[in-house]
Parts: C-alpha cells; structure tokens; sequence
C-alpha cells in the first residue's frame, strides 16, 4: 500500500496561509462557540485537502465513539455494557483492519494457503489508506475504554467532543492526546497570550527545522542511498545509513509534534510531549518512556495493563510485554518487518527486566561512564531495530546486519565524503543534545541561554529551513 | 472520583494540562531572530544574484500538472508538445504563436524519455489536437523515465498539492533566485570541491541548471551558458559522464530496451492516428562530442528511421534541413535563447511549408 504523500504539510505554503487565516479568525472579536466551530470547520478543511472523501471516516469514528460512550456512562448491566464497548472496537477496528491491514491479511492467507497446497489468487487489494486514521482511532478508543472502566464521564458537548477527535494540529501523526488533556480546554474561551504565541511559533520554527533540514536535508538522503542499494554494503556504509535513519525517524516525528504542539500553543491551546531525548535512554522502559510516549503510555493503559501487566507471575508478564510490543509493531504498518521490530523491542524490555534482579545492583551502573555506556548499548541496540523498520523487505534487513555485525565485511562503499561527514556530525549532535536534555525540558534549556544566543539560534533555523528548500516531503509517520 | 471529561492518567497531572513557558524575553527574541533572518536571507538572494541567476518559474511535478490540466479544461485540440529538454529549450512558444497563432502546450520534460507522456495522450480522449514528440536518442530509446512521476502528480493532485502550486508560482518564484533546487543549500553543500573523494564510490556530478522557464513553461537555454566559459565547460563535462553506456547493460540489452520502446511508440501513435490526431517526430540540433556520442551509441537507421518506418508518422530530422543546422549550441546539446526562436520561426515553416500544419487546422 503506497503512502500517501499528499496531505497538508506543515512543510507546505499552503499550511502557512491556513494556518494565518485560522490564527486571524482564532483571534477575531467572535464569540468561544463561533470560534469552535471555526477551528472544527478549518480542521476538517485541513484533513480534505488530501481527500475529501475520507472525512466521512473520521465522522463515522467520531460518531460511533460519541454516542457508545454516551450510552455506557447510563447502561448499568455489564452484558449491555460489553456489547456497547463491542460495537466501539468493532468500528474503530474494523475501520483499521480494512484500510490497513486487509491486503495484509489476504495475502498472508494466499501464502498460508498455498503452504498446505491450496491454490488461493486473492484479488488485488488497491484500497488507499485513510491519513492518520491509526491515530485518531486510537484517540476514540481511549475515550470509549475510560467510560467503560468507569475512569471518566463522557464529554458534554458534542462539539468539544468533535473538535478533541479532530484538532488538526494532532490530527494526522498525534500525539495521541488522551481527552483529560484536551478536551478540558475546549470548555473555557481561550486565546494564546503574547508569550505562548511566541513560544508556540518558536516551537514551530523548530520543529519545521527539525523536519526540513535535519530529516529531510542531511539525513534522509543518506538513509535512502543506503537503504535503495541492492549489493553488500561496506561496514561503515550500513552504519551511517542506519544511524541515519535514526536521526531521520526522529527528527521528522518529533519535528512533526513539535510543530503541532508549537500551532495548537500559538492558538492557546496545550498538547502534551512525545519526545523527551530519546537517545538518551538507560535501557528499554526508559526508552518507551521517552520515544512516542503517547502511542507508548497508550499500550500500556489499554493493552499492557488489561492483559494483567505485571500482576499475574514472570511468565504472564513477558507474554504480556511481548504481545504488546508485537502489536505495536503492527500499529505501524501492515508488514512483517514492522512485526519483527516490534518483537525484538518485547524481546529487549524481557531482557531488561530479567537481568534488573541480577546485575541492576552493580555499583558500575552509577557512574557516568557506566550511565553512558548503557545509553550507548541502548541506542546500538535501538538501531539494529531500525534496520528491520526501515528496510523494505527481510533481504536487505539481513545484508545491512549481517554488514553491520561485521559477519561480512567485504561490500562496497557508496556513501561520499559528504555524506559520510555531514551524517556523522548531525548525529554526534543529536545524541549530546539528547543527553544534555536527558533530565530537563527544552523549555528549561533555553531559558538559561541569553535573548541574544536564542535569537540567533532560532534566526540561523529560520534561515537554514528556507535556504534548504525542502521538497515538502510527508512526514513519514503520515503512512501509519 | 471520575474526572470531568474522561480519562485516567496513571500519572498525577492537573486535570487541565497547561504547557509551560520558558522564563525569558521572548519579544527581544524574536526580534533578534528576524533581524538576522533577513540579514541572512538578502545576502543569500544576492549572492545567486550575483552569479547571474534571476528568478524563474520551477520546472515541477506541478507545473507540469497545471499544464497538463489545460487539456482537460477544453484546450485538447491545441498543438501539445512532447519529448525532452531539446524541445523544451529549443521550441520557443512565442515565435510558434506568431507564426501559427495558437501557443502549445508544452509538456516536455527534461533528462527522461517522453514515452510515458505520449502513451497518457494516446489514452485521452480529450486530446484531439496535434501532436509534436521530441527525440533524444539516448533517452527514447534506453526508457529511461526519470520524470514519470509528472503524470502520476497530474491524475492524483490533492487540493492541498494544487494550492501549493499556486502559491508557489504566485509568490515565491517569480521572485527569489534562490529558489531553484540547484541552489537548496544541501544541494550547494554537496557540489563543492573541497569534499575529499571516497576510494571505491563513483561520483556522479549532477546536471546542473541549463535553464529559465516561464509560467507556461516557455523554456530558454540559460544565458550564462552562453557567457561563463567556466559554466559552459562544467556543463560538457557533467554530459561527458553519459556518454559510456551505464554499467551492467550488455549491447544485447541495450537493443532488446529500445525495440521495446519502440513497441510502446507504435502502440501509442496507431492509437492516436485512430482518433485523427496528427502526429510528428523532431529530431532537433545536437553537435560536438554529444552528437558523436549519439551517433555512436544510437545511430539513425537504427533507431530515428526505424521510428518513422514502424509507426508510420511523418517526421523531421535536423540533419535533413540545412535551415536546421548551423545553429549555436553551447554546450552541444541545446540550442542557445536567440538561436531557438530561430530554430522555431523555421520549424513553424518546414510543418507548415511540408506538412500543411496551420493555425486553422489545429482547431476542432
């Protein structure tokens, strides 16, 4: 199933013009119903400039959900009340399986089949996958889990209700904003003050650098030129290109929520992290909770924690640990190679949590060198999952590996000095920026630094995204 | 106690989440920001200034797109044009308006072989106008499609795709020289020389701008080719690299491609005669170590005769028309800004003189 590279970009004019003409109305002498209804209005706007066709899907799951929460919070016998939880699943999932993993499933049963000799020609599955609907399903899911657990009372208006599913800022690649976070601030009239609208726009700023220039510009190129080789590719390539990647899926997702947390600031509104320096992390639990932490602190609530988390024996946890990271896998797309990433991350947080009892109690692991050390055994282990994640099918996952672990050192170099040299210096920044912020916010970072360092900081982007051009790349979790 | 309006949240966050904000001036900030911001920016658009760059409109996906659109917008009966950057650049459509009074739409696209383009007009119905299929020997018959991907942007533009077009040519590009891909910073970073060069990786030098269009994709051949000696130079060289057959393609290969080429060619202009549509092969100007390596590689009996013989289309090589040659290519393969409006004021005479091409038969 081809991404969809054609939606709203925040890398695009046309978003900039939107986004001007929704910040002016956003900020016109209307009333906070009016305004509501503009932002659901432009937010709607925003999702059919790719198509129109599939706003009908996002109403069908903003609907759905509105209604079998609304009956849950009244309905007392829990056979009614299962059935209600059923019919939200049933939608929001089958929305999933059909747009996105229904080819998927076909033609593993035409293989599955012809393993026991059955000849099975499925039809050819051309069905385009709706952006970002694994985002706000899940996003309607939770809403409907949280009143079936009785956790939460539905929304009260509908409209709150409508904007919280749709809010194009979070709209096509999240966070997945849990509804205690959002849709509180839809009830009360609210405006940026000077100061969020200048931090917003400075927050957009440098998520589009983060998208334009790092991602797109100096890393993506030599991910792909990696990654498109067809030979056995020298060590030091097969590095560079998957250390690359790293930098390239995390500067253009994080960029992405950057500026979507900038945009709804700008407007007055507040969205919760996704990213805390990631590649900073000492071990695997701490990892997930600082990459993607919404789709992670997501599995945990309504996947991980229901299955029985940790509370039914070792053996019951592992499963649970694996099954969700296995799904997880699968969150990202309808293919093998995501289901592997998924398990080798289930297959490391086992790991981590077998050897915690057993070497967790080495004075080693207080020191800085022994901290750096785990978050550089982390990041080479976070990157052979890269591998699985970005190559296209299992023969060039197991050339790069086999690459990378030295079994095959004989391949070609394809990667020029500039390359290697401009790929190596974005990622030896990354990872000191990340563990500079390993303990604070950048909020807290940037308030040490003088107005003058900051300005030109944020001048020196400005000026690097618009000399960078950009080719208005999609996001690349557009495709999930 | 359940919370207002849904959600547990295992941590111990306030109900509504409020962002924090650093503690700084954040006035004075962006103040120093923008200052250099466009500190930076004049001196960037003045240093392509500088170099002889003036602003032009890109040749994209989209611009394609939006000409392209034209045929479905009841303008299929015009004269479209097709082929690669020799028709692009050489075909002036001021000077085939006056002589015909009709402005084609140029749909030729640079560095790929037009098949793609004429198997989509064979398969319109809605193009019943003339057809004229420029010919680079190298690129029509090795396939190769570097820029397929216009007709792709044609049938599937979103409104957000066809928003930013037109944004696009209405704000920035007929404004900022910067704003061509050949001078996107990653892009400069990459072509300089003080790169030391890798053992083992074989360094392609990319094509480099030859070009200014127009909004309708009236295409000259760069001015500073003609003057900068240096520039001229550089550009030979980036075709020097072309003229080996690429790696790993046996002569065997090499013949088995373009007969399929010429399978599709065929397939597409019987499609098109069927439905009236008069089409014409050009072959325009190449000269120097470009036109010696085409004639080599692709000689014409081989390949521009056999084109002719198989799908039965009239067609007008350069080398048949003294008119057509002597011309001023200075980098061997396109015909300089001056030169192409005369190539065209004597093209427009061979169509009309040889082949009764006229104003009025293009109408429907």
């Amino acid at each position: 199933m081809p991404p969809s590279t054609a939606e709203m970009l925040f890398n695009s004019l046309t978003f900039i013009v939107f986004f001007i003409v929704v910040l002016a109305l956003h900020n016109a002498p209307l009333p906070w119903h009016a305004k509501k209804v503009n932002l659901l209005i432009a937010s709607y706007i925003f999702y059919a400039a790719w198509s129109p066709p599939f706003v009908v899907v996002l109403w069908i799951s903003t609907a759905i959900d509105w209604f079998v929460a609304k009956r849950l919070y009244v309905t007392e016998g829990i056979g009614k009340r299962r059935t209600l939880l059923w019919i939200s699943m049933a939608a929001n999932l089958g929305l999933l399986g059909y747009f996105k993993y229904g080819g998927f499933l076909v033609e593993n049963f035409a293989i599955a089949a012809g393993a026991y000799g059955i000849t099975y020609s499925p039809p050819t599955w051309n069905i385009v996958l709706p952006v970002g609907i694994s985002f706000y399903t899940f996003q309607t899911m939770a809403y409907s889990l949280d009143v079936y657990f009785r956790r939460a009372k539905p929304a009260k208006s509908f409209l709150d209700f409508a904007l919280f599913v749709t809010f194009f800022p979070q709209l096509v690649a999240g966070p997945i904003v849990r509804p205690v976070d959002l849709i509180p601030q839809f009830a009360t009239p609210r405006t940026a003050t000077p100061r969020q609208l200048g931090w917003g726009l400075m927050l957009m700023v440098l998520g589009l650098f983060q998208k334009i220039v790092l991602a797109d510009g100096f890393l993506a190129p030599v991910a792909d030129k990696v990654f498109g080789a067809k030979e056995m590719l020298h060590p030091l390539d097969a590095w560079l290109g998957t250390l690359a990647f790293s930098g390239q899926i995390f500067f253009d997702f994080a960029g992405y929520t950057t500026t979507a947390i900038g945009c709804a600031l700008a407007l007055g509104f507040s969205i919760p992290d996704n990213f805390r320096a990631p590649y900073a992390a000492i071990g695997f639990s701490d990892f997930w909770n600082r990459w993607h932490i919404s789709l992670s602190s997501w599995l945990r609530d309504y996947l991980y924690i229901p299955l029985g988390g940790n509370r039914k024996g070792p053996v019951r946890t592992y499963i649970n640990l694996m099954t969700t990271m296995l799904l997880g896998g699968l969150w990202h797309g309808a293919a093998w190679t995501f289901v592997v990433w998924g398990g080798l991350h289930g297959f490391y947080l086992c790991a981590e949590r077998w050897l915690k009892p057993r070497l967790g109690h080495l004075a080693v692991w207080g020191t800085v060198g022994g901290k750096i050390a785990l978050a550089l055994l982390t990041y080479f282990l976070v990157n052979l999952t890269w591998v699985f994640f970005r190559a296209q099918d299992f023969s060039t996952a197991r050339r790069m590996i086999t690459s990378m672990l030295l079994i095959d050192g004989s391949g070609k170099p394809v990667l020029t000095m500039w390359f290697v040299i401009s790929a190596a210096a974005v990622i030896a920044v990354m990872l000191i920026t990340h563990w500079r912020l390993r303990h604070q916010t950048l909020h807290e970072e940037v308030q040490r630094w003088p107005a003058l360092a900051v300005g030109t900081a944020w001048g020196a982007m400005l000026w690097l995204i618009v000399t960078t051009q950009g080719g208005g790349n999609a996001f690349i979790y557009f495709q999930f | 106690m359940l919370s207002s309006t849904s959600s547990f949240r295992p941590s111990d966050a306030p109900p509504t989440y409020q962002r924090e904000l650093p503690a700084i001036n954040l006035g004075r900030t962006w103040a120093i920001a923008a200052l250099l911001f466009v500190i930076g920016f004049v001196l960037w658009e003045l240093k392509w200034r500088t170099f002889g760059v003036e602003p032009s409109y890109r040749n994209s996906d989209g611009a394609w797109a939006t000409q392209r659109r034209r045929i479905d917008q009841g303008e299929g009966h015009k004269t479209v044009l097709i082929g690669s950057s020799r028709v692009l650049f050489d075909v002036q459509l001021p000077i085939w308006q006056r002589v015909f009074g009709e402005r084609p739409i140029q749909l030729a696209l640079e560095g790929t072989s037009p098949i793609f383009a004429l198997e989509d007009l064979a398969d319109d119905p809605k193009f019943t106008g003339r057809l004229l299929i420029g010919i680079t020997p190298p690129l029509f018959f090795s396939g190769f499609d570097r820029r397929e991907k216009a007709v792709k942007t044609w049938r599937n533009e979103t409104l957000a795709q066809r928003s930013g077009q037109w944004l696009s040519m209405l704000l920035l590009e007929p404004f900022f020289s910067f704003y061509d891909e050949d001078y996107a910073l990653m892009t400069v970073l990459k072509r300089q020389e003080w790169w030391p060069v890798r053992p083992g990786v074989f360094l392609f030098k990319d094509v480099r701008r030859l070009a200014a269009q127009d909004a309708d994709r009236n295409t000259r051949l760069w001015q500073k080719l003609e003057t900068d000696l240096e520039y001229q130079a550089l550009a030979k060289s980036i075709w020097r690299q072309l003229f080996a057959p690429p790696p790993g393609v046996t002569p065997e290969m090499a013949r088995q491609n373009a007969e399929k080429q010429l399978e599709r060619a065929v397939a597409a202009v019987a499609k098109l005669k069927a439905r009236g549509v008069p089409v014409m092969f050009l072959r325009p100007p190449s000269t120097g170590e470009f036109l010696e390596a085409e004639n080599k590689g692709f000689p014409r009996e081989r390949t521009w005769n056999v084109l002719l013989e198989r799908t039965g289309a009239p067609g007008i090589h350069f080398e048949d028309y003294p008119e057509l040659q002597g011309l001023r290519l200075p980098e061997w393969s396109h015909l300089s800004a001056a030169d192409a409006e005369i190539f065209t004021e004597r093209l427009c005479r061979i169509l009309e003189r040889e082949h009764g091409w006229s104003a009025k038969s293009s109408t429907p």
